[in-house]
């Protein structure tokens, strides 16, 4: 019930500090590496990949990397902003990514690209206002809600569906989409990064992305400073929904297929994408540009385990123990700070 | 010095030391940071006394007493139980010695049952099985001695505040303890529970439980304890037998500095019109209160933690629901009625929590965006956000309020507490608010800030704000206020004006000891 009383009981005995002025920070190497670290380890990385590993450094390969990795890219930049507002993640991409795909496809197929855009952003939206609403104002737990309309939306997806794969037609704009490249570049990639640039500003340079930062690090104070908290924290979960809209559109023009199941993972990678670029799961602290770093890292690192035989039983328990690891440093980091 | 506390002032008759002391503390000091909270401090209570500990907010009881049950290792002195000494800052040795701590602020699990509580931490239990049957004996045993009924399986959760403070007692009884600390367990108490609840230590203490009282109340500790230990600033002032104490001096000995008022430099108050009306307020912890607070005046709000001040600033400002009352505010000759936070802000008010580094900061955040959230739209073209104008006015605002040093792309939480109120007060000077609520403005903040702190108070209201300071330090109220009122239980008791006030009549109001002065 009244669970926050014995801390403030505890605060008006806090010792504080005597002397007036800044506590300068000493150099914490944990907080070295849960913001800039990222750096240093995705460039380490792709430089031992490129000496150790036989085809990696090929142009197909990498542009293939980058193709894989562009869907789950986009989705972790966009949750990058339900991370920030210190609601911990929003496990409905999954279903998302899979509706939007199979949207894309299966209603082009019968009525047109226009309405299939059209439904993916009500759908879209839909997914944003349900998880906002449940977790900014009723203030459930974001990971219950986004595992329950996990649960609801790809059963919807499957009734609808009843689990077949679609093809689009092998000329269609879809197809299209997918295969065009800008040189060596294909057109997934540019997706990513002008979402990437887009959302970067959104969070750093709008009032909207100053809100959800501030929210994240302190809910009652920016509630006290006049900020609609629960408008906040809608948007953030629209946003990630519309992100993951994207990502499905990405993924389904990169094959030219859709099925409910092809995104299974994506909750995780993408999850692990935003640690491990030094986003805090606590909140109030993190970087969309970041996490377009840690989706590279996560893609090598798959990438390197791909080319080395490591099979997908290797690879998620990889993703499993970054997580840990990315998880145990921020933690530590932030218990190492003053405040 | 050694062992002279019992013999400084305890004179002849009294309830003086029959026996030999169960508990000891013996010279106890404890800092925390730089604040010397506990200074050299010595107690001894024998069996079946009630020995009160008073003193203002911040006099040092309330660390003396988790020194006494092991929560706080001191920095020097020890504890000791029956002549031996207790390892210090462990309170499990505490306990298994028979010090019991009732809590100030409750610590029982409100999802459990009432025999689950009582039992909470030394569940009975035989190979990992809990003992269930035995469970409900010893809580009922322990229900029984205090004299109180209640049914064992009922949720906590579904008690009223008083039989949760009667299951905490139960709880420490249920320990065997030979020594019991009870910290303000009347503050949430009406009248007659208070009634009951003194009774039940009289008891107790006649049954030989020591028996430590902490409180403000000076008519209850005169009611029951047999002597008074006074904590000022940390130091022991003195302990008396309460047969030889008259009630007056006690508060005096509780606020020392000779009862003058302590008035700084003094501000020729000119009070305008009223801006904001509050009419018969009521919410948890406010039982109906009317307020005004006019241009260029400075109103302070009086009385003991726990009064209802905060939850009075809170109802008028709607940041928690009130349950009767209207507030409204005069801008510009046009009235508005607030009817909610957001209204509130939107018309006028700043508002200064009580906990800054909870409710008024975001710490991970620089000072510069701690300034700029509140004036966010005022800082953005469309809903893009003019960094070049956040750093221009954040840096102003830093420099008005003397932030040191002016680093404002900083976090918040690396600045000391000083520093950090200075940007509480910043991010809404940038509104420039018409009325300005501050709850406990100086908090935890070094002498330096503190005196620019009231300096930026003053000016606020000299330049025709209606301001409001809700503050529990004495001089400070005194210092600050055109106008006190004080609050207990939820309503004014009493209101002085500044030529009228000090701090025997602020304390005999407070404490609802109204020999001193009256309203």
């Amino acid at each position: 019930m009244k669970t926050e009383k014995p801390v403030e009981a505890t605060k008006t005995t806090e010792p504080l500090a005597a002397e007036p002025g800044i506590e300068e920070r000493a150099f914490s190497l944990l907080d070295w590496m849960s913001t800039r670290g990222i750096f240093i380890f995705t460039g380490l990385l792709i430089l031992t990949a490129a000496v150790f590993i036989d085809g990696f450094a090929s142009l197909t390969n990498i542009t293939d990397v980058f193709n894989r990795a562009a869907a789950i890219g986009i989705v972790a930049v966009g949750m990058t902003f339900v991370v920030i507002s210190a609601n911990y993640l929003d496990l409905s991409v999954v279903a998302q990514v899979a509706t939007s795909a199979v949207v894309l496809i299966a209603i082009s197929n019968e009525h047109g690209f226009l309405l299939a855009f059209a439904l993916a952003i009500v759908i879209a939206l839909a997914y944003g206002i349900v998880n906002g609403v449940a977790v900014g104002i009723f203030k459930a737990n974001a990971v219950i809600v986004t595992l329950a309309t996990t649960f609801i939306g790809l059963g919807l997806l499957r009734w609808f569906s009843g689990g077949s794969i679609y093809f689009g037609p092998p000329d269609g704009p879809i197809r299209a989409f997918g295969s065009t490249r800008l040189g060596p570049i294909p057109l997934s990639m540019i997706v990513l990064v002008v979402m990437t640039l887009l959302l970067s500003f959104v969070l750093t340079r709008t009032n909207f992305g100053f809100m959800v930062k501030s929210y994240g690090s302190n809910r009652e104070a920016t509630r006290l400073a006049g900020v609609n908290t629960s408008m906040v924290v809608i948007g953030a979960f629209i946003i990630t929904a519309l992100a993951a809209m994207v990502g499905g559109f990405v993924l389904a023009a990169f094959s030219n297929t859709a099925v409910s199941s092809m995104s299974d993972g994506f909750d995780f990678r993408a999850l692990a994408a935003i640690i491990v670029g030094g986003t805090s799961v606590f909140g109030g602290r993190g970087s969309v540009l970041r996490t377009l770093l840690g989706v590279v890292f996560v893609s090598v690192l798959t990438n390197i385990m791909v080319l080395s035989g490591l099979g997908f039983g290797y690879q998620q328990m990889a993703i499993g123990l970054l997580i840990v690891v990315a998880v145990s440093v921020d933690a530590l980091a932030r218990k190492a700070a003053p405040r | 010095m050694t062992d002279n506390t019992m013999a400084s002032s305890v004179n002849g008759d009294g309830p003086a030391i029959a026996t030999a002391p169960i508990v000891e503390a013996r010279n106890i000091s404890k800092a925390f940071g730089g604040v010397q909270a506990v200074d050299d401090v010595s107690l001894a209570v024998p069996p079946g006394e009630i020995h009160a500990v008073v003193g203002e907010n911040g006099a040092g009881k309330s660390t003396l007493m988790r020194v006494l049950s092991g929560i706080i290792k001191p920095d020097t002195g020890g504890v000791f139980v029956g002549g031996e000494r207790l390892d210090a800052g462990d309170p499990r040795a505490a306990l298994e010695a028979g010090i019991s701590l009732v809590h100030q602020e409750l610590s029982l699990v409100p999802e459990m049952t009432v025999a689950e509580n009582i039992l909470l931490g030394s569940t009975p239990s035989r190979g990992g099985f809990i003992r269930g049957s035995e469970q409900r004996r010893i809580a009922a045993a322990a229900l029984e001695e205090i004299g109180v009924t209640v049914d064992l399986d009922e949720h906590i959760s579904r008690l009223s505040m008083a039989l949760r403070q009667f299951v905490e007692i139960a709880r420490a009884i249920a320990r065997k303890p030979q020594v019991l600390i009870l910290d303000e367990p009347t503050a949430t108490l009406t009248p007659a529970e208070t009634d009951y609840l003194l009774d039940m230590l009289q008891r107790l203490a006649g049954r030989g439980l020591a028996i430590l009282y902490i409180s403000h109340r000076i008519p209850e500790i005169f009611r029951i304890c047999d002597r008074i230990t006074v904590l000022r600033d940390g130091q022991h002032v003195d302990t008396v037998a309460t047969a030889d104490a008259e009630p007056d001096t006690v508060v005096q000995m509780m606020v020392g500095r000779e009862l003058e008022a302590v008035l700084g430099e003094h501000r020729d108050a000119k009070p305008g019109e009223v801006i904001v009306s509050a009419k018969g307020i009521r919410a948890p912890g406010v039982n109906g209160i009317d307020l005004e607070l006019r241009a260029g005046q400075i109103v302070g709000l009086g009385g003991l933690v726990g009064a209802g001040r905060t939850e009075l600033v809170r109802a008028i400002l709607g940041a928690d629901p009130r349950t009767a009352g209207d507030v409204t505010i005069t801008l510009d000759g046009k009235t508005h009625s607030i009817n909610g936070y957001g209204a509130a802000i939107a018309n006028g008010f700043g508002y200064i929590p009580e906990e800054r580094r909870t409710d008024g900061l975001a710490l991970t955040m620089t000072v510069s965006d701690n300034i700029a959230l509140p004036n966010r739209e005022h800082l953005s073209t469309g809903s893009v956000l003019e960094r070049g104008k956040i750093a221009r006015f954040a840096k102003q605002l830093a420099d008005t309020v003397g932030l040191r040093p002016p680093k404002i792309e900083h976090e918040a939480g690396q600045f000391s507490g000083g520093n950090q109120q200075k940007v509480v007060i910043a991010k809404w000077l940038g509104r420039e608010p018409t009325a300005i609520v501050l709850d406990e403005p100086t908090r935890g903040v070094d002498v330096g800030a503190k005196a620019e702190i009231h300096r930026l108070v003053r000016e606020l209201a000299d330049d025709g704000k209606a301001v409001l300071v809700v503050s529990s330090d004495l001089p400070e109220l005194l210092e600050l206020s055109d106008i006190i009122h004080v609050v207990r239980d939820g309503r004014i008791t009493g209101t002085l004006m500044r030529d009228e006030a000090d701090e025997a009549a602020v304390m005999a109001l407070a404490s609802g000891q109204t020999t001193g002065a009256g309203a």
